[in-house]
């Protein structure tokens, strides 16, 4: 008991002094922090439509920053418990529920439809950022799972491109067959067994997801002894990268197989896109995922990413302010284009999409095409995912390096993934 | 033993002439007002961080909300339940065991051939052996190290060597204190060996490592220690996540993931003063042992 009185002295003196710091906000101008991750590009354009915001605002003053997206995180929970949490947040739907759960996240729902418009949106969408009830948060954009490829690997070596009802079979044939031609130097594909993202967009075309409504898990050992099992077989059949290229989606495009030009094609997010141009201008194009149901692709219409306002935040009207602004806003609209994915305001997406050019509208029209076939988002992965992301990556190294067999890594997983979400 | 004869004296005597303790004089005030900055900075930087991390180690604390008691709960469940643990223990051993012999025989061995070169040229080298030591924590220099050895890096088996090799190069630290020990080898004593016919294997063994072994003591126990609490270069050659397949997972990158990414913190607090056991009992017996094997100048 002692020792409490002691943390909660010392945490109540830096709040008093964080307090202190903070008091006389009414009467100067308004001060709130803006933080997103991203890279260079996006930073210009974020930075251009707060300068906008401020400009339109001059009670208000933003001070923004942004990291890659690991690092992102690190900081983000380090200056929450610090006790300096910034005011307006961009939030990953994975960590929706870790810090919602945790009450850092302010409920939107007294402003939503009034400082916050949502009339031009699509209501389910708006939807996504919601959780028990509570609207935590609003996506910013959204995207979708897709194949990012280089066309011209596919036609040198004869085979078709992806599209709509491709099969698996047909992906694994295609990527072998690349590979061949060039001697095993480019894979045909980037390996997939250990990005959850690929698994889950695969259950979907299964009619399972990942995580059941009460927060467990959705699948069977079964079915991810399946899902690695086709992994493997893409390895047996020398259609995928080898052991030592196994990725991550989170890395950054030039660290990637297909980046690298290691790989003919890889799995990834539409939004994400603009960074494989940029490595590999004008050489890549996206395509649907394979599916081995006719009318499942598995993609939906993920918030790419979301934007919240911190729990702890002294201005909160001005904090929303500048929600509804990179929401809403039409210039602000113009100038932040399709960089985060399809803006969610859908007067804002078709006023983006009628002067599109290089990146957006290759972005735009791969929605376009597969727009039919997507789903709604299921609910915001529970506390835990985060941690369970890592794990499935983990064990498929193992499996991939034959440290692990394929059914004790699926024994494992289990084991491991359950005591996360207990 | 200079110190222990100005010392060890002076209580006898005051006993003998019943002389009341002696109180705190004014000069004494002067040095803790001297000390005050750095007091202040231990106690408020230190220990106060210390002691609370000691009693989150018993909570549930989860970075955001206000800590629960759950008793030993957390140190229980890093014993019993939980197989990524005791891999990071391993990991961390693996690299103590092999990293801080090879780190100390490298900076030794230079040490030794700088000392043979008396003259301009020492200085020089010294300066060039000590400066990959200079960028030792760098993030630069690890970035260098994850290119250089891509493929290395990317597979389990060799993963851990890669960081073990950029640690040893870093021997820069111990090597110049090895040196200035060297340096204080009387040269008759060595001189008077060869002519006795001493060879240099024989001098390296029967003398120089003899009147060494207070400073090879000395960095063993600082090397050990820094080994123990590897973390940056771990952290940014595998990308921060320990890998592949947890080759790279170190016990502080370990302890980083749960309190950062996976938010508990209470977890984290008790693996921390797991390691602070560790290192207190290693520390401890090294120095026991350390009575067979240093030798102080004025024994026997």
């Amino acid at each position: 008991m002692k020792l409490y009185k002691v943390v909660s002295l010392v945490l109540g003196t830096t709040l008093v002094a964080a307090g202190c710091g903070g008091g006389d906000s009414a009467s100067g101008p308004a001060e709130i922090k803006f933080v997103w991750w991203g890279n260079d590009d996006r930073a210009k354009l974020t930075n251009e439509a707060v300068q906008l915001f401020q400009e339109r605002n001059k009670d208000i003053k933003v001070t923004t920053s942004f990291q890659n997206f690991q690092t992102y995180f690190e900081k983000l929970s380090t200056e929450i418990a610090g006790g300096n949490a910034p005011d307006v947040i961009q939030m990953d739907y994975r960590y929706l529920n870790e810090y919602a759960g945790r009450n850092v996240l302010l409920d939107l729902t007294p402003y939503v439809g009034k400082q916050l418009r949502t009339a031009d949106w699509n209501q389910g969408f708006v939807g996504s950022g919601k959780l028990n009830d509570k609207q935590v948060a609003l996506p910013l954009a959204q995207n979708a799972t897709t194949i990012v490829y280089d066309p011209k690997l596919f036609a040198d070596a004869g085979v078709a491109e992806p599209k709509i009802g491709w099969s698996w079979a047909d992906y694994k044939d295609a990527a072998g067959k690349i590979q061949a031609k060039s001697d095993n130097k480019i894979a045909g594909s980037t390996d997939f067994g250990g990005t959850e993202d690929v698994f889950e967009t695969w259950l979907r075309q299964h009619g399972k997801k990942l995580y059941e409504d009460n927060g467990k898990l959705g699948y069977t050992k079964a079915d991810l002894k399946a899902f690695w099992q086709l992994s493997k077989d893409f390895r047996d059949a020398k259609a995928t990268t080898s052991a030592e290229l196994v990725t991550t989606l989170n890395a950054g495009a030039e660290q990637t197989p297909l980046g690298k030009k290691l790989s003919a094609s890889e799995h990834s997010y539409d939004s994400l896109f603009g960074g494989y141009d940029k490595v590999r201008p004008g050489e890549l194009k996206l395509g649907p995922y394979p599916s081995d149901s006719k009318d499942k692709l598995g993609s939906y219409r993920k918030p790419s990413q979301l934007i919240s306002v911190s729990s702890r935040t002294k201005n909160k009207d001005a904090a929303v302010k500048l929600v509804d602004f990179l929401l809403n806003d039409p210039d602000a609209g113009k100038i932040l284009g399709a960089n985060r994915g399809l803006p969610a305001n859908l007067k804002i997406r078709d006023q983006v999409a009628q002067n599109l050019t290089g990146v957006n509208k290759a972005i735009f029209e791969y929605e376009k095409s597969v727009d039919a076939s997507l789903g709604d988002a299921p609910p915001a992965p529970p506390k835990g995912d985060g941690a369970i992301y890592k794990l499935m990556q983990r064990k498929h190294e193992e499996v991939v390096f034959g440290k692990t067999s394929l059914d004790q890594a699926v024994e494992d997983f289990f084991s491991e993934a359950e005591r996360v979400l207990s | 033993m200079v110190l222990a004869e100005r010392v060890t004296p002076a209580p006898v005597r005051s006993a003998a002439e019943g002389a009341p303790p002696r109180r705190p004089t004014r000069s004494q005030g002067v040095a803790y007002l001297f000390l005050g900055p750095w007091l202040l900075g231990a106690i408020g930087l230190t220990v106060a961080p210390m002691v609370v991390s000691l009693y989150l180690s018993f909570t549930d604390y989860d970075l955001f909300n206000t800590p629960n008691w759950v008793g030993f709960d957390n140190y229980a469940k890093l014993f019993g339940d939980d197989p990524r643990y005791l891999k990071s223990v391993g990991v961390t051993l693996r690299y103590v065991v092999v990293s801080v012999p090879l780190k100390l025989v490298l900076a030794l061995a230079v040490a030794l051939l700088l000392n043979s070169l008396r003259g301009k040229g020492q200085a020089f080298f010294r300066s060039a052996f000590y400066a990959p030591s200079l960028l030792g924590a760098s993030v630069g220099l690890a970035l260098a190290w994850r290119a250089i050895f891509d493929t290395w890096i990317d597979t389990p088996d060799t993963a851990l060597t890669t960081i073990v090799l950029l640690s040893a190069w870093q021997f820069g630290a111990p090597m110049v204190i090895f040196l200035a020990g060297l340096q204080q080898i009387p040269r008759d004593m060595l001189d008077a060996a060869a002519v006795d016919g001493a060879g240099w294997w024989r001098r390296l063994f029967s003398i120089i490592l003899p009147m060494l072994s207070p400073v090879l003591f000395f960095n063993l126990v600082l090397e050990t220690i820094h080994a123990f609490q590897a973390f940056t270069q771990a952290f940014i050659v595998s990308g921060g996540r320990g890998g592949p397949a947890d080759s790279t997972l170190f016990y502080t990158l370990y302890l980083y993931e749960r309190g950062f990414t996976e938010f508990r913190m209470g977890s984290a607090s008790a693996m921390a003063w797991v390691l602070l056991v560790v290192i207190a009992v290693v520390t401890a017996v090294l120095f026991r042992t350390s009575r067979y094997w240093v030798f102080y100048g004025d024994e026997r």
